[in-house]
């Protein structure tokens, strides 16, 4: 046998898949983004089908096909499952899928952290899903306003907030998986202007994520401790604010559009230029437009609330922001336009999909450049006519492109074809029916039908609009089904797909068909943005393993990491292999909040530790661990480290990225404190004390201490002073215990009751925010020692050293400023 | 092409230092001053009550507006002086796999959203110009 | 813009309207439409849709026309800088002027009053689940309690002041403008000038629970002189105070929860019934006030209205119920 033929083997061995009931406990990124995918598109089915219900219902007037109860169950699952289980998570099935071999990676930084959210994901979806089935669903909308949510009695809204609470985490978990992924693993020469734009996008969405998802479970976390414990934050009566909530949900909510928008739109990015068969004419335009849209759509939350009799110059601020977005979002389409309009179209059944996408979201881009205009709002608000423009925006500028995706990308992820008659009339189904639903709406709005009514009178003349809907909702179903029964009927007798099915440019479409486990057979230079167009011996280099990293010598799944600008290699990570602890943490941590929704609380904590216990295993034994050798050769001469620590190592990202997005959440119940400042005479309220400003002194003192303290255990473990670091761990966790009890110290002695009034309660929520975390670092402290005591930390390998102090920057600045604002702030007024 | 070829085409050193920091540091002056113009309003309406006058607020946001702006057009000038289409063609489409390509990239991406980001700043004052109250 | 302009505006925006309306509306209801405006802001919002709509559609069909011909039609050369210049003009310097110009435009229809500019009419609405409480402020300071109705004169700036007692609430009359939520624990105020007399319907926009479809009000726009007198007759109270119904009444405990001023005043969870009968609608705004309909309202007010916190009187012996029906529709 040949080197490279034993070379080949190994790899084959190394990625293999497990089988059997194993398969379960894969991690690679090709069969979970697969998984991912599925379970997403079940679960918008599941969605899809409460939409028919709620279609048939409003079919004719006064019908009494469900009740109003079961009606408000349908539209709030509607709206969540959508959102929370299709449009947000296909985006990260999606990326997980390609992006790995859009980069020339083998695999992505963590796989089994994808596994982990992907279990989530499912754990999460199925719990959510299925409270309607014992008349528990959620029935207060997908937005949960209180007070009419916090005062149900059911547990309904619990479900919805524990169950997307942990559904929030796998999207976090994705996006931090993600951005490393797109930072530090494209292929060697990958420069960030030679970046596939659907890297682009996924860095830009995945950095929207740490921002947009925070502060709703900033809010989920005051919700719960308000329905649980009774906690007023939203209580009129006892000095809370409905609209607190409404701020933390939107300033989520809006950007989520957008999350949603951008990635679909990523994927016209990289069809369009394969059919054009020419590069995309204006790649800066299309990077300048979407972070620009990134940033504005983090401008716009208010316009979902023009109606809560805001100053009108409030209204003002966002009505601009509102429209000024819509700039970046145009250049975006007129790109693709412009890049169709010099290249030789093929005409194929993706490009189809490309024209529907544009002509439905062009339509509710303009639509919402009309409500952006608040007085305009004032009428529409609530009504049919923003269903009808949200469904045109989601579904012309997610759902559609999405297809086209699905069918671009199905030779890659199957090695099949779709067939191409049943994806056109899939696709005039679906159009048709899409817009004979969903056009008359806007006229049923403006004459006046609200939205989420369960039924209305004869006399109202709405009939023959909505009886045209629901008409046009079963056509765009049947499209639905025959696309769907497209991608999913046998094709065994049907021939593979030939390699690089469209002709396309990017690297993705370099593999083989069928597809290997690892990827490409080696990792070649990339010299261009369409490496598969400019270079015409690429394939030959990448499968006579000429290029890098073409052995799995040591019997270690592998990938390069590179640097962030200019993709210089940097080191060998050594990924994941499959494993049930993924699996299992994602069930312990469902068990969390799975029992929370009951109040269990002992069930609850037993699979708190559980969860604990799991997460602990898993980081002992996969992660920062030391290498066999220092170095690896992979390939041409270049040897490469195979432990890296601090902020070139993947994992330090990934701890920075984690804490950015922690640290947003913190922010968000900070700025409760300051909400409800703004909303009372007084804060705190005539006849409470505040905590005082001597325990908080104390407290920040401590913090600093114990912040010094850890950073000091880095530098001097670095220096090879191992036992004087060991000892500053020590002395740091325990600065940490008297931190945690420094901070309690000061509502608890004055004596505030969380119970009595908001003031005390959003005190209390600071600091039982930032003592658990304190709680974590500890752990945190005590597994460096363990660490280092048992020799998995030394020196030279310091990651996990490394990572923690990270976590201590981001936990001693919220430690730090809320000793500040609880002790300080009652003290400028 | 190769390496060697391109690096005979770079007629002027363009420099390296822009990088994603620089590129969104423009978007960023936009939401500091969005957040400082509805923070600012939001919380003097709200202490000042609903029929209160907002002159002094709309000086406020005035002078954090020509703030901002500076900031962007200070920006603007510091990149500006890459001034740099793409090594290869002179055009805007960056294609080269070089450092200096990508800074150009880079510098050209910043530099055209210090120009969307001031376009959505003056957006943002436009209500202020004719709002007097705080209704 | 200035009178004329508007004067010239409004003749071709409705023929715009006309023409539209004529084929896609067809003989369509009027009471709670957005796009027949019968108030200012109203006519003012209308304008601004027709305007945004057709200049929307132009939008469209150049944008897709151009989609579709660039992938169908025939191919002639292109460059790069064409492209550049394309996507300059048209995404970047055509968005950019058109929406600064919209907003300059639309927002200025923002509300913004300062205090000297009394409205002619102050109304104090209260939004509960699922029905309105209003109180009309008269020239002294007294308020007139009603519910469920409201009757505004022609032609008068109107404000409504708005809170709610238990969820969030939103107020909204297409007909004669925008709508503003009702929130508990803030007060919200909403200004509306009618401009057309006639009957329309105000509903709930918000959210607010299971019956939040049934939660509206008939809205009567008098002329001043007969609203004058309708106010006149709100403010005296209740028409019969004695008699069969008015005892079944308050055997039945109606007045627990209910106030009819002159026969039972200590009720004031539910709405104010003093003048019920002169109502045009039941169950607030859920159904035509007919004795049928009143008679199955007493048994069955859950099947009707669902989650309502009227109970059922169907214990009630079908006598005294027919005798409070007839009571309650005499107060005119």
């Amino acid at each position: 046998m040949t080197d490279k033929a034993e070379e080949e083997q190994q790899l084959g061995k190394v990625w293999d898949s497990p089988r059997g009931w194993a398969a379960l406990s894969d991690v690679n990124n090709s069969v979970i983004g697969k998984w991912y995918i599925t379970a997403s598109f079940a679960f918008m089915l599941f969605a899809g089908v409460l939409a028919l219900i709620m279609r048939t219902q409003l079919a004719v007037p006064d019908n009494g096909l469900v009740s109003a109860q079961t009606y408000n169950q349908l539209f709030t699952l509607h709206g969540t499952v959508m959102m929370f289980l299709f449009a947000v998570p296909i985006f990260e099935a999606v990326a997980i899928l390609i992006l790995p071999a859009m980069l020339g990676a083998r695999d992505l930084p963590f796989p089994r952290l994808s596994a982990f959210g992907f279990w989530c994901f499912v754990i999460g979806g199925i719990f959510v899903c299925g409270s309607i089935f014992f008349d528990a669903a959620p029935d207060a909308g997908w937005f949960m306003y209180p007070p009419l949510s916090t005062e149900q009695s059911g547990i309904g809204a619990d479900i919805w907030l524990l169950g997307l609470s942990f559904i929030e985490v796998a999207s976090i978990a994705a996006a931090v998986e993600l951005i490393v992924g797109v930072l530090k693993c494209r292929a060697p020469g990958m420069h960030i202007n030679l970046t596939p734009l659907y890297g682009w996008y996924v860095l830009i969405v995945g950095a929207m994520i740490l921002f947009a998802f925070p502060p709703l479970i900033a809010g989920d976390y005051l919700f719960e401790l308000e329905r649980a414990f009774d906690w007023p934050f939203f209580d009129v009566s006892r000095g809370g604010d409905p609209l607190l909530w409404q701020h933390l949900f939107w300033i989520f909510g809006h950007p989520e559009v957008y999350i949603i928008f951008l990635p679909a739109i990523a994927l016209l990015a990289m069809i369009i230029p394969t059919f054009a068969q020419r590069p995309i004419a204006g790649y800066s335009w299309i990077v300048l437009s979407a972070i620009g849209t990134g940033f504005l759509s983090f401008g716009l939350w208010v316009h979902h609330m023009f109606t809560t009799g805001l100053p009108a110059i409030s209204l003002g601020f966002f009505s601009a922001a509102s429209e000024a977005v819509a700039i970046p979002t145009g250049i975006q389409l007129f790109v693709f336009i412009a890049t169709v309009m010099l290249g030789n179209v093929v005409r194929t059944v993706p490009m189809l999909f490309c024209l529907g996408a544009l002509a439905n979201f062009l339509v509710g881009g303009l639509t919402g450049v009309m409500v952006a205009v608040a007085p305009f709002d004032f009428q529409v608000h609530d009504t049919y006519f923003i269903v009808a423009h949200l469904h045109y925006t989601l579904i012309g500028g997610m759902v559609f492109p999405l297809l086209a995706g699905v069918q671009y990308y199905y030779p890659f992820a199957t090695g099949k074809m779709l067939s191409r008659k049943a994806g056109i009339w899939s696709f005039w189904l679906l159009f048709v029916g899409f817009n004979v639903t969903f056009l008359p709406m806007h006229l049923t709005g403006l004459m006046g039908m609200p939205r989420r009514v369960f039924t209305y009178g004869a006399d109202r003349d709405w009939g023959l609009l909505n009886m045209v809907s629901t008409v046009g909702a079963f056509i765009f179903a049947a499209g639905f089904l025959l696309f769907l029964w497209d991608c999913v009927r046998s094709k065994r007798h049907e021939p593979d797909a030939p390699r690089n099915a469209w002709n396309a440019g990017t690297l993705e479409w370099a593999g083989k068909v069928p597809a290997d486990q690892w990827g490409l057979r080696s990792i070649p230079q990339i010299n261009s943005r369409y490496p598969l167009w400019d270079d015409k011996n690429l394939l030959d280099t990448i499968d006579q393993g000429r290029g890098l990293l073409a052995d799995a010598a040591e019997g270690r799944r592998e990938t390069l990491v590179t640097s962030v600008l200019d993709a210089e290699p940097e080191q060998v990570l050594r990924v994941g292999t499959p494993s049930w602890l993924p699996a299992m943490a994602a069930f312990g941590l469902g068990g969390v909040f799975i029992f929370a929704t009951w109040k269990l609380w002992w069930l609850t904590l037993a699979s708190g530790i559980f969860f604990l216990a799991v997460v602990l295993y898993w980081l002992w034994t996969g992660t920062a661990e030391i290498p066999e050798k220092p170095s690896k050769d992979i390939g041409d001469g270049r040897r490469l480290p195979l432990y890296v620590a601090g902020p070139r190592s993947t994992g330090w990202w990934a701890m920075f990225i984690t804490m950015t997005g922690d640290l947003t959440a913190y922010l968000g119940v900070l700025f409760g404190y300051f909400f409800l400042w703004t909303v009372h005479e007084n804060f705190p309220p005539a006849g409470v004390s505040g905590p005082g400003w001597q325990w908080p002194l104390v407290a920040a003192i401590l913090a600093i201490a114990t912040w010094g303290a850890m950073v000091a255990a880095r530098l001097s473990n670095a220096a090879g002073r191992v036992g004087l670091a060991r000892a500053l761990i020590i002395a740091s966790t325990i600065g940490n215990v008297f931190t945690a009890l420094a901070l309690m110290a000061g509502p608890w002695t004055s004596g505030l009751d969380p119970t009595s009034h908001s003031y005390p309660a959003i005190v209390w929520a600071l600091v039982v925010w930032v003592v658990s975390h304190l709680l974590a670092g500890m752990i945190m402290q005590l597994y460096c020692l363990a660490r280092s005591i048992f020799g998995r930390m030394t020196p030279a390998h310091d990651a996990d050293l490394w990572n923690v102090t990270l976590y201590w920057h981001f936990i001693g600045f919220s430690a730090l400023l809320t000793a500040l604002v609880i002790g300080g702030f009652p003290l400028l007024q | 092409m190769s390496p060697q070829r391109a690096h005979n085409e770079v007629e002027r050193e363009t420099g390296h230092g822009t990088d994603l920091w620089r590129v969104i540091a423009a978007p960023i002056i936009w939401a500091l001053h969005f957040l400082f113009c509805y923070v600012f309003v939001a919380v003097y309406c709200e202490k000042a009550g609903r029929t209160a006058d907002l002159f002094e607020a709309r000086l406020w946001v005035m002078g954090a507006t020509a703030l901002a702006l500076g900031a962007i057009f200070w920006l603007t000038l510091r990149i500006w002086r890459v001034r740099a289409r793409s090594v290869t063609d002179d055009d805007f489409e960056f294609e080269h796999n070089t450092p200096e390509e990508r800074h150009r990239f880079l510098s050209h991406a910043a530099l055209m959203l210090c120009v969307l980001s001031a376009v959505a700043v003056l957006y943002i004052v436009i209500p202020a110009l004719y709002l007097s109250t705080c209704r | 813009m200035g009178q004329a302009g508007r004067a010239i505006d409004d003749r071709y925006w409705r023929l715009a309207f006309v023409a539209i309306t004529a084929v896609s509306l067809g003989a369509c209801s009027s009471q709670q439409s957005a796009l027949h405006p019968a108030g200012e802001q109203a006519r003012d919002v209308a304008d601004l849709f027709w305007f945004m709509t057709i200049s929307g559609a132009l939008v469209w069909c150049i944008v897709m026309g151009t989609a579709i011909y660039a992938v169908l039609g025939k191919k002639r050369p292109r460059s790069e800088r064409f492209a550049d210049r394309f996507v300059l003009i048209g995404g970047v310097v055509f968005p950019t002027v058109g929406l600064a110009a919209l907003l300059v435009y639309g927002l200025s229809m923002l509300p913004s009053w300062t205090e000297t500019e009394a409205p002619d009419l102050r109304i104090h609405v209260v939004a509960e689940q699922f029905w309105w409480r209003m109180a009309y402020e008269g020239a002294d300071g007294v308020r007139i309690d009603t519910a469920n109705e409201l009757h505004l004169p022609l032609n008068a700036t109107a404000e409504f002041v708005l809170t709610s007692t238990d969820v969030i609430h939103s107020f909204w009359i297409p007909s004669l403008g925008g709508k503003m939520d009702a929130i508990p624990g803030r007060t919200n105020v909403l200004r509306l000038t009618s401009s057309k007399a006639g009957v329309y319907r105000g509903v709930c926009a918000e959210f607010c629970g299971p019956s939040h479809a049934l939660m509206a009000f008939p809205v009567v726009v008098h002329e001043a002189d007969d609203f004058a007198s309708w106010l006149e007759q709100q403010r005296r109270p209740a028409a019969a105070s004695t008699g069969a119904g008015a005892e079944a009444f308050r055997a039945a405990g109606c007045g627990a929860c209910h106030t009819v001023r002159g026969v039972s005043e200590a009720g004031s969870v539910g709405p104010d019934l003093t003048h019920f009968g002169s109502r045009r609608t039941l169950g607030a705004g859920t159904l035509p006030l007919t004795a049928a309909h009143l008679a199955d309202w007493l048994v069955a007010p859950e099947h009707i209205k669902p989650g309502v916190r009227m109970p059922s009187f169907a214990t009630l012996p079908d006598a005294e119920r027919d005798a409070i029906v007839q009571f309650l529709l005499e107060l005119k």
